[in-house]
């Protein structure tokens, strides 16, 4: 059951991406995007990373997505021009791209050892949201309101940056 | 602790005022909450305690950078008052976006967590892009911001990668058992790595050779007082950050690493000295000379057992006579599009004080007797001797001959050049003398009395 959806997930990960690189229009690759990163939430959601997962859905598909669709549309590159690139410049890019790929798939080929992991039986379930908030908010705590801060003062900042310059009496 | 929290305290306060439209007295508020805070550090010297399971750690260290974080902080509020008086309705921003920056700063030095540390990195640094870039419809504004972020936020990945393979050494991110694990050795490879990566973060941050090449166009670009901020109170933090991180850290590097460190020491003094001889802005002279003090203090790393109290005399003194100087800064160049030292012609008949202040605050800098900034240098060096460094402390020695050139380069066209014609009268707020004179009497009087900063370690 969990190896068919492991499957479905990786085609529809993988399909996504393929289209993203493909589509030429920006808006329909930003699309296939968000795609393939609620997919690649599925794969952290099968493999027990609740907290990480909803993280991923929320930073991912819906923060940077939209930071990327509103940079498309207020630079107006949805418009289909084809971008010439010269000659040596796409050599390059093949080369560097099958390079790449050839050290992922040694790293990859290499990788078929197993290892046995004994994970000690506690009957408690460290990857979940439950565990996870009881240590943010008891021992992590001043982290945990400093990173309200940090986000805090970012706030402050846009805030600054945009505001209407007002003529002072 | 208390420190931490009542200014947090402080900044949501002053938010609140802007609500209520109390805009007119938010700076007077957060100078006398500030003073407040100021007393309530310097009360808890000699306090040794952990809190909130090893967050936070209260030392003599944390104390001494905390309460001088916090004097340079009440000077920037000073000068805010005025530098901000045609953009009021955004004072309030201005002001708690300083304060949160000095949480952050204060949380930099009284970490007992990584994760505190880099949380309060974030906090200084994003404050800082956001004011480098506050002036936002000047493009050198815009470019100093926009490069301080893209070079800046490059450089905390760096960190956290570093802070990620040390966990991955160690198994945890509390310092006292990171420590505990470093010394007694049989530690894997990847977490002298992973020192390594911050080590490199953390010079970026305080502007050292070869990772300098942001400052300067950040500081000119940036407005007056954001750079005023960056070369006193930023500096200052990056490097006793850089300091306590070395103390836990570094006890099991290599033998090449303190060889690095000399190296990068003696190159960031030089670079520094003689690309600042070229400068004819103002801005970019002391963004250089800022260099080549991180040069001076790296040199406290090289002997870390010592070297606490050392540092500290050194970034108090630089940090004082950093805020003086810039006040004059900000005072003549005011209005202008570019802050050359051509503006600085004739001072001394415009404004005696004011080229007083800047004349003792450059001579400080450059390290000439009676005033504090030779007793910092002369304290790093003989620590330096201590530990048989003579190369390192030769170098040093000629960059401080060299800095001087350059110094007095500015007092001369103060003293003996003639006023530009069409200058203006120049209109020196009561508050910037304050913060002149104030900033200039204690580097004096802590350089006529150095133990009074030394013996309290």
């Amino acid at each position: 059951m969990i190896e068919i959806l492991f499957y479905i997930l990786s085609t529809l990960t993988i399909g996504s991406a393929v289209l993203t690189i493909l589509s030429k229009n920006p808006i329909h690759s930003a699309i296939w995007l968000v795609v393939s990163f609620f997919s690649i939430a599925g794969h952290y959601i099968l493999l027990n990373a609740q907290f990480l997962g909803m993280v991923h859905i929320m930073v991912y598909s819906g923060a940077i997505m939209i930071l990327m669709l509103f940079t498309i549309m207020l630079m107006n590159l949805n418009v289909t021009n084809e971008i010439q690139k010269p000659f040596v410049t796409k050599i390059v890019a093949t080369i560097s791209f099958c390079l790449v790929g050839v050290l992922l798939l040694s790293i990859a080929m290499r990788a078929n050892q197993s290892f046995e992991l004994n994970y000690a039986q506690t009957g408690e379930d460290f990857q979940s949201v439950h565990v996870l908030g009881k240590i943010l908010l008891d021992e992590y705590v001043v982290p945990f309101e400093m990173v309200a801060i940090l986000l805090l003062l970012s706030m402050i900042g846009a805030v600054l940056i945009s505001k209407k310059d007002k003529k002072v009496a | 602790m208390n420190t931490l929290i009542a200014i947090g305290g402080l900044a949501v306060l002053v938010l609140i005022a802007e609500i209520i439209n109390l805009r007119k007295f938010i700076i007077p508020i957060t100078i006398i909450g500030l003073l407040g805070i100021l007393g309530l550090t310097i009360n808890d010297f000699g306090l040794q305690a952990t809190y909130f399971n090893n967050m936070i750690v209260v030392n003599k260290f944390s104390t001494a950078f905390n309460s001088l974080f916090i004097v340079l902080t009440i000077f920037l509020v000073t000068l805010s008052g005025d530098f901000y008086k045609d953009q009021l309705p955004k004072i309030s921003d201005y002001i708690s976006l300083k304060l949160f920056l000095l949480m952050g700063a204060v949380s930099m030095v009284s970490f007992g967590n990584m994760a505190m540390f880099f949380l309060g990195l974030e906090i200084l640094s994003i404050s800082l892009y956001i004011l480098a870039g506050s002036n936002r419809k000047d493009i050198r504004s815009n470019e100093s911001g926009m490069k301080y972020f893209l070079l800046g936020s490059f450089a905390s990945g760096v960190v956290l990668f570093g802070i990620a393979f040390i966990y991955g050494a160690t198994a945890t991110f509390d310092i006292g058992e990171i420590f505990k694990l470093a010394i007694n050795g049989g530690i894997p490879k990847w977490y002298q790595l992973g020192v390594v990566l911050i080590i490199i973060g953390m010079l970026f941050k305080i502007a050292a050779v070869p990772f300098h090449f942001w400052a300067p166009d950040v500081y000119q670009g940036a407005p007056t007082l954001t750079t005023t901020l960056m070369s006193t109170l930023a500096k200052v933090v990056a490097i006793a950050t850089l300091y306590k991180l070395s103390l836990i850290l570094t006890l099991s590097m290599p033998e090449a690493y303190i060889t690095a460190l000399v190296f990068i020491s003696i190159i960031t003094m030089t670079v520094g000295n003689i690309m600042a001889l070229r400068q004819d802005n103002i801005k970019r002279l002391l963004a250089y000379s800022g260099i080549s003090h991180a040069g001076f203090m790296i040199m406290a790393l090289v002997n870390l057992a010592q070297s606490e109290a050392s540092l500290f005399y050194y970034a108090t003194a630089y940090a004082l006579a950093g805020i003086a100087a810039f006040t004059v800064v900000i005072v003549v160049c005011r209005g202008k599009s570019e802050e050359l030292i051509e503006q600085f012609n004739g001072l001394a008949k415009r404004s005696p004080l004011l080229a007083a202040v800047m004349s003792i605050a450059l001579l400080s800098m450059g390290g000439i007797p009676i005033f504090a900034g030779f007793f910092g240098k002369f304290f790093l060096f003989s620590q330096a001797l201590e530990k048989g460094y003579i190369t390192l402390v030769i170098f040093g020695v000629i960059n401080s001959i060299i800095s001087i050139f350059y110094y007095f380069k500015v007092i001369l066209a103060m003293y003996t050049k003639e006023v530009e014609e069409n200058a203006s009268e120049l209109q020196i707020p009561l508050s910037y003398k304050v913060v002149g004179v104030v900033a200039i009497l204690i580097n004096i009087v802590i350089g006529l009395y150095p133990s009074f900063l030394l013996d309290i370690f």
